[in-house]
């Protein structure tokens, strides 16, 4: 690796040290300003006396003045440390959930991912190479739909097809309830398959199918524009034209021409991937996958102010992680870049 | 293009495959269900915490009730109070002294004996551990002593007629010694002496309980019991109907509960302890005029909310005490049902008129008792500006901000619920009525006589007389209007036609070791 790479790779690191900060400021701030606490939240109109309420209070360390709790709290985060959760239950390591939810995001993300790419590869390059007929109309109008899909609704309607009418795959929870299995790294598809447990293994790709599809088609039809576009480009160059004078086959010239269009791609997959965990907030809660998205929903209805700095934070830290693994693709991918 | 369409083809009769195979699968999970002798139930509440020095939430205290279980307990389905661990008790000294004698050999879910001590460990820890629930404990008793391995004592800080009702409560339960004696131990599985054990809790996804083979009473019809946590009351819905639930517990929407019913599920209806009811700060403007609660009061249309905004599934309520429970009495049936002539002259009365309307605020938080919220602020909004005198702003915040806007006193007019803790009229009256015990819902309402009524009705162990107090605090609040009671909770369960033995106590506590699943 040349010591020009290793350079951005550091500098690149070091950005999301402020980038983490500025958003646990924005984070830490807005959630003081609502009035209520986790406590009041939690212990919301039971009748219960007012010193027990000053205990809980003492108990989260919701007493102290703001400028405590947010230097307390970033001491922490320094020391790789989340902080415990401030209700149901209260004093529990918020890396406990991580832990625990992360891998569920992350499995049902890879999934929609590789799906949305899939769908957009292919919609995108018969577009391209179907230019100007009714067939490239139709691809540009699935982008357009796809694009504008509501995940709720779509997820819906997909668990009513599939589910409640044809009764051939779940519509909610990662793995049946009476299969067991044993985890590992929390990816169950890849659990399943170390563990050699295979009812397992198909218990968890049923359940995967519906919410990655889901979020794989809403997330495709960016994909699939920007992949008809670039070919489109890439196939009226001289390259092109002069593959197709020599006689080489049509898919041998499509396959050349994706792998130019590609680097315009591997951006978009860059950004897309901060989306796709927005996304998978939604995907989430329609389908009861209990990863990060439904877990950050409940932390904000308790208030826990602990839960959701660590989790945002936990999110930076993870998408500038990955738009530096997309940068460092891109370089290999692309020649012409230099650090 | 032959190759793409080979390609697409060939995708198509992989899916279809897979659908066919999966159809076939999809039975497989129902038949290992009914070989395993197991039942799933949905639920879109949550586990808070699992030791009962802190779990102070309904759903929760369920899933204690069927894993521990008390000195006492409700006879399965009724508000009679029978023996559980203890099979026999004396009152001494006014009600100040009970003495417990516990059956003898019992032990907890994992073998461990279970003794007086136990018992009296386990209490003293919620007194310790100062949880949510642990004024429960402490507001009555002054000491709990063990006596010997089988006898209990509890010596009270002052005569409480009701405190069997106290002790089928959750933080009364002796747990495992397990639990940690200095801290609350939110994720402990160890249990009690229920007729169930949790052999497996992931929070947020599921919990799953096994019978426990210790248990002194009646062994449970079904071995398995497997609950998962449900977001939302549509995804719980689907659940139902793809069959991968056996029945949707709380909480389905009232329109959910109407569509399955006319399809091929059973529905259960329990009548609820539960209750909606609106209140009013007595110490400002313009709420503070007794005329002008009781004009709004009069106005509310509670047959016309069960139907518009519940669809029938809640009942009209006409007091805090709920309908069913003694010394019930329908004291806002005077004022009637929308009765806008009532409204008008007492607004008039009041000062106000058509071109001088009465300009009030009313609060309501749009997700904590469901989506049907908007909806009931909105209907009340309308009745009470039927009466051409009323100019109704509707405001709403979510749950963490609505309490602490209702603990300061900060709104008007405000819409809350109540889940009872123990069931005994003290708790659908002193909470709200007495002014030493409702700074928490901030009405600022404060009346002598009430709270020396609500403290004798305490002290007193004869039924009847409590009764008669109840009756007379009853009528102060009709007259008063610091709240106004809007509709009593019903409590659905819906189930696949093959699950029957769904029993549901007055304490709205699902008793699992009913429930079974035919084939």
């Amino acid at each position: 690796m040349s010591r020009g790479i290793v350079q951005y790779i550091i500098l690149r690191a070091l950005m999301i040290i402020p980038t983490v900060l500025v958003l646990y400021t924005i984070v830490f701030l807005f959630m003081r300003v609502l009035p209520g606490n986790p406590i009041l939240a939690v212990v919301g109109t039971k009748n219960i006396p007012p010193e027990q309420m000053k205990h809980l209070m003492h108990i989260a360390g919701l007493d102290k003045p703001l400028y405590v709790q947010y230097f307390d709290y970033l001491w922490q985060l320094l020391h790789g440390n989340f902080g415990v959760t401030l209700a149901f239950p209260m004093g529990v390591p918020v890396s406990d959930y991580l832990k625990l939810r992360f891998p569920a995001t992350l499995e049902l993300t890879i999934w929609s991912f590789t799906i949305s790419i899939i769908i957009g590869l292919i919609t995108g390059t018969i577009g391209a190479i179907k230019k100007g007929t009714i067939v490239d109309t139709s691809m540009r109008l699935y982008s357009i739909i796809a694009y504008t899909l509501f995940i709720p609704w779509f997820g819906m309607i997909l668990q009513y097809i599939f589910g409640v009418w044809l009764h051939v795959l779940p519509t909610s929870g990662r793995i049946s309830p009476n299969v067991n299995l044993h985890t590992i790294t929390g990816l169950y598809v890849l659990d399943s398959i170390i563990t050699e447990n295979w009812p397992a293994l198909v218990s968890s790709v049923k359940h995967l199918i519906l919410p990655s599809l889901t979020l794989g088609i809403v997330l495709s039809g960016a994909y699939t524009r920007i992949v008809r576009n670039n070919m489109v480009e890439v196939l009226n160059q001289d390259f092109i034209r002069a593959y197709k004078a020599r006689g080489v086959k049509d898919w041998k010239i499509t396959w050349y021409a994706l792998k130019n269009a590609f680097i315009p791609i591997i951006t978009l997959m860059g950004l897309q991937f901060a989306i796709l965990l927005g996304g998978a907030i939604l995907t989430e809660t329609t389908f009861n996958w209990p990863g990060m998205g439904t877990f950050i929903i409940d932390r904000i209805e308790y208030r826990d102010y602990n839960a959701i700095q660590g989790t945002v934070v936990f999110f930076a830290f993870f998408v500038g992680l990955i738009s530096l693994i997309v940068d460092l693709i891109y370089a290999l991918l692309d020649p012409r870049v230099k650090y | 293009m032959k190759k793409w369409v080979l390609l697409i083809l060939l995708l198509a009769a992989v899916f279809v495959g897979c659908a066919q195979n999966n159809k076939v699968q999809n039975k497989t999970p129902v038949e290992n269900l009914q070989k395993s002798n197991a039942i799933v139930i949905g639920v879109t509440d949550k586990v808070t915490d699992l030791d009962p020095a802190n779990a102070y939430d309904a759903f929760t205290w369920e899933i204690l009730e069927n894993t521990m279980v008390g000195l006492v307990k409700y006879k399965p389905g009724t508000l009679k109070i029978e023996p559980a661990l203890a099979e026999s008790w004396e009152v001494k000294n006014n009600s100040t002294v009970w003495i417990f004698h516990l059956r003898k050999g019992l032990k907890f879910s994992d073998g461990t004996p279970l003794t007086a001590k136990n018992v009296v460990w386990s209490i003293e820890r919620v007194m310790r551990l100062k949880g949510d629930p642990s004024w429960l404990v402490t507001d009555f008793v002054k000491k709990v002593v063990a006596e010997n391995n089988t006898t209990v004592v509890f010596y009270l800080k002052h005569p409480t007629s009701y405190f069997l009702a106290l002790l089928t409560t959750p933080p009364y339960y002796p747990v495992n010694p397990k639990y940690n004696p200095n801290k609350i131990d939110s994720d402990q599985t160890a249990g009690g002496a229920g007729p169930y054990k949790i052999i497996k809790f992931i929070r947020g996804q599921e919990i799953v309980l096994e019978a426990n083979p210790y248990y002194f009473g009646m062994k449970p019809k079904t071995k398995k019991i497997i609950i998962k946590f449900y977001r939302d009351a549509t995804t719980m819905r689907l659940a139902l109907q793809n069959g991968e639930i056996d029945v949707a517990w709380r909480t389905l929407r009232p329109s959910d509960v109407l569509s399955l019913e006319k399809s091929n599920f059973n529905v259960v209806k329990v009548p609820g302890t539960y209750i909606r009811y609106l209140c009013f700060n007595v110490v400002k403007k313009p709420t503070s005029n007794v005329l002008v609660r009781k004009a709004l009061a009069a106005a509310i249309n509670r047959k016309e909310i069960a139907e518009m905004v519940y669809r029938g599934t809640v009942e009209p309520l006409y007091s805090l005490i709920p309908n069913g429970m003694w010394s019930h009495l329908d004291v806002f049936k005077k004022y009637g049902d929308g009765n806008v002539k009532l409204a008008q002259e007492l607004l008039e009365k009041a000062g106000y008129s058509k071109n001088n309307p009465l300009h009030i605020q009313l609060w309501y938080t749009p997700t904590h008792y469901g989506d049907t919220e908007a909806d009931l602020a909105q209907m009340i909004k309308t009745q009470w500006e039927r009466t051409g005198m009323v100019k109704v702003t509707l405001k709403s915040a979510e749950w963490g901000t609505y309490v602490d806007y209702a603990r300061k006193g900060q709104m008007q007019a405000y819409l809350l619920g109540w889940y009872p803790d123990y069931l005994d009229p003290d708790d659908y009256t002193t909470p709200f009525l007495s002014s030493t015990a409702n700074s928490w819902v901030g009405t600022g309402f404060a009346n002598k006589t009430v709270d020396t009524l609500l403290k004798k009705a305490q002290e007193i162990p004869n039924q009847n007389e409590r009764a008669k107090i109840y009756e007379e605090v009853q009528k102060i609040l009709a007259d008063q209007v610091p709240y106004v009671p809007l509709v009593q909770g019903n409590l659905f369960i819906v189930t696949k036609p093959n699950v029957h033995g769904v029993v549901v106590g007055p304490d709205m506590v699902m008793e699992y070791s009913y429930l079974y699943k035919v084939s």
